[in-house]
Formats: structure tokens, sequence, C-alpha cells
């Protein structure tokens, strides 16, 4: 069984995308509307997503940081939810979360006729109206990216795999300059050359990811221009062979140049965007919270590295393929 | 040439109203059903991808067979 990491990788790469498109999302409020109230009485509709209320009537509530006005909630449907308020004179500030249940919605409501007054109410969280039987496994469901979360398990593994492809072909080149055999040199350029494809998918995919969260195809974002270059660096690797005639002797220079090349990678992928310094809209980078922190029960982690796995299996797979190819094709014009 | 600046002047200002009057197809279709279409994009990004990189795998074997036997 010599094929068997070949099975393993398509195995892993098949459970994780079903995995990853069939797990549902943990229900989340939506929307709130109106987003002004006045002091008096208001009625505030929200919008739920995957939430399965059940029909009858339960406790809603609005929250800022130290104050909170209670109110009934009547349920519509199974998304919709209607709740009442008295809200009373004197808020301390706005009241921006609003909360249905054990669900909140934060950043939602914007009130006049701010105070000193009031109380807070002692109501929610608590009662569950929701029917969570059929909910076990899911997704954390996150405002801006919803459904989108599914995304990790696709784009996030093709930088894993380039970068690991690139790892094989850094080795082979420090191998190339110690042998000075082609044999290494051959397998180095073909790691990169699949490297490269891998690096094309992640940019069009975060590009597409971008549009549907940032609102843009490209940003100015550290992580994206360090991986914009990064391709180039490898693209430059790839005419830079083209350049010489010698083989030995581009063997040698383009040895040389996959180390550097390596080290740039590893400072534009890893070191750059991770500087607090520097904004960056990347989960993860520039001090912003990773997708580690919403993950508090692993559930994107036990599909997150079996696709990781899968994706760089299936990467080296291409690699073998690539490499076994330009040596008959060597061999053969020899 | 006036003709053609007006006529993109025009354009640039239909596009702007087509902005602020409704999403148009691009957003409706990314961020519609809780942007789930985004991933089946992404998801056929990746697919087209390798099937590009096995076409041109596919080509050079060919190319290879014919160099064995001409």
């Amino acid at each position: 069984m010599k094929y068997w990491w070949k099975f393993l990788g398509i195995g892993l790469l098949l459970f994780a995308s079903i995995a990853a498109l069939r797990t549902p999302l943990s229900p989340a409020l939506v929307h709130v509307s109106p987003d002004r109230i006045a002091p008096g009485t208001a009625v505030v509709e929200v919008l739920g997503y995957n939430t399965n209320f059940q029909k009858g009537t339960t406790e809603g509530y609005l929250e800022n940081a130290s104050q909170r006005v209670c109110g009934s909630a009547e349920v519509i449907d199974a998304t919709h939810v209607r709740m009442t308020f008295d809200i009373p004179q004197g808020m301390k500030d706005h009241l921006t979360t609003v909360g249905v249940d054990q669900l909140r919605y934060d950043g939602a409501l914007f009130t006049e006729g701010l105070g000193s007054g009031i109380e807070s109410g002692s109501c929610g969280p608590g009662v569950n109206k929701i029917d969570m039987s059929g909910i076990g496994f899911a997704f954390p469901n996150r405002s801006i990216l919803y459904e989108s979360i599914r995304n990790l398990h696709f784009h996030v593994p093709m930088w894993f795999a380039m970068i690991f492809l690139m790892g094989i072909s850094v080795v082979y080149s420090i191998l190339t300059l110690g042998s000075n055999s082609l044999e290494h040199d051959r397998a180095a350029v073909s790691a990169a050359q699949v490297g490269l494809v891998f690096c094309a998918l992640g940019l069009i995919t975060g590009a597409v990811w971008a549009r549907a969260t940032w609102g843009a195809f490209w940003t100015n974002d550290v992580k994206l221009n360090g991986a914009a270059v990064t391709g180039l660096i490898y693209l430059a690797y790839l005419v830079l062979r083209g350049s010489v005639q010698d083989a030995h002797k581009r063997a040698r220079l383009a040895g040389i140049y996959n180390i550097f090349a390596f080290v740039l990678l590893v400072l534009f992928l890893f070191v750059v965007p991770r500087l607090n310094a520097i904004d960056s809209l990347h989960p993860g980078n520039g001090g912003n919270g990773g997708f580690s922190d919403l993950d508090l029960d692993n559930r994107l982690r036990a599909i997150f590295y079996p696709a990781v796995l899968g994706w760089i299996l299936l990467g080296v797979w291409m690699f073998s393929l690539k490499n076994r190819a330009s040596k008959l094709n060597d061999q053969l014009d020899r | 040439m006036r003709y053609i600046t007006s006529l993109a002047l025009l354009l640039f200002t239909l596009h702007a109203n087509a902005q602020s009057a409704a999403p148009n197809w691009l957003e409706e279709s990314l961020y519609g059903n809780g942007k789930i279409n985004t991933v089946v994009i992404v998801v056929a990004i990746i697919l087209l991808g390798i099937g590009l990189w096995m076409f041109r795998m596919d080509r050079k074997l060919s190319r290879l067979e014919k160099k064995i036997k001409p």
C-alpha cells in the first residue's frame, strides 16, 4: 500500500469539505429594527438566524454597560420576535444590547433623552424558548461572517498547502547547494510551481471572501499585500531560472535565491502582519482576535485541521506528479 | 471626443445612482442567504483551479507520449 497517503488525503478532503458545508450555524440574532428609540413605549422587532423560536411569549431585555430594561417578547415565527418595552426617562447610556432568552445582539439601539436615573431591571438571560434539538454540532454564528465562516476550511488551507510546498522547495534547494545535483534542483522548482498554484487560489478565494465581508475585493491589508508580494517573489524565481542557460549554474543561483525567497515568505506572511503596530483586517493579525476566540468549543478546529492536512497531502501529490513528469521530460530531451 | 467624455460621465452618474438605490447583483449574490453563496463561489474557484492544473498536466503528459513514439 504505497498509495496510502493519497487515499488518506482524499478521505480527509472528503470529510472536511462535507462537514464544512453541512454543519449548521448556531442560532443568533442578526437584525434589530428600529435602530433608534425614545423614552416611552417602544416596539422592537428582532430577526434571528437558525433560531427556531417556539410560539408563545418569553422575556426580552435591552441593556447598556450598567442598566437593563426588561420587556415582554412575543414570538411571531421561528425567526421573528416582537418585543415591547417601556423605556424609562434617564438611561445613562445608549441601550446597545438587545437580548432574547440566551441570545444577544450588540450595537443595536440608539437611545434619545439620556440622563442619569433608574435602577437596573432583573430579568433575562435564562429562560430558553429556543428549540436547540437538532443543533448539536454547530459553527459559531458571527455578524458580518454568517455562513461565510465556512470559507475558513477552504481559503486558509490553500495557504497552508502553499507554505508547505515552498518548505519542500527550500529543503530541496539547500540539498542542491550541498550536492550540486540537478535532481534536487528539479524537485525544488516543481514544488515552487505547485505552491504558486495554491498561492493563486488563496489570493482569488480571499478576494471573494473580502468582497463579502470587508466590502472590497482588495484592501490595503498587510497580509494581502504580503501574500501578493510573496507570490511575485516566487514568480521572479521562475523567471530567474529561465534566464540562465547553464544547468549547474542555474541550479546554484536558483537555490540561493530560493532560500532568500523562503525567508521573505516567513517575514511577509507571519512576522509583519502580527506586529501589533500595524493594522490588519485579518483575524489574528495586527492585534485582532482570531477565529480561535470564536471557536471556544473547538468545532471549527475539528474540521479545519483535517482540511489543512488533506490539502497539504493533495499538494504533495501534485508536486510528485509534476516532478515525475519533468524528470521524464528531461530524460527524453537528453 | 466630447461625446465620449459626456457619455462616460453619464455612465458614472448612472453607476452612482444604481449603488445608492438597491444592492447590485454582486452584493445580492454574495450577501444573500446568510452569505452562503460566497462559500459556493470559493469552492467553485478552487475546483476550477485544480481542474485547470489537471488539464495542463494532461497536456504535458501527451507531449511526453509523443516524444516517446513519434
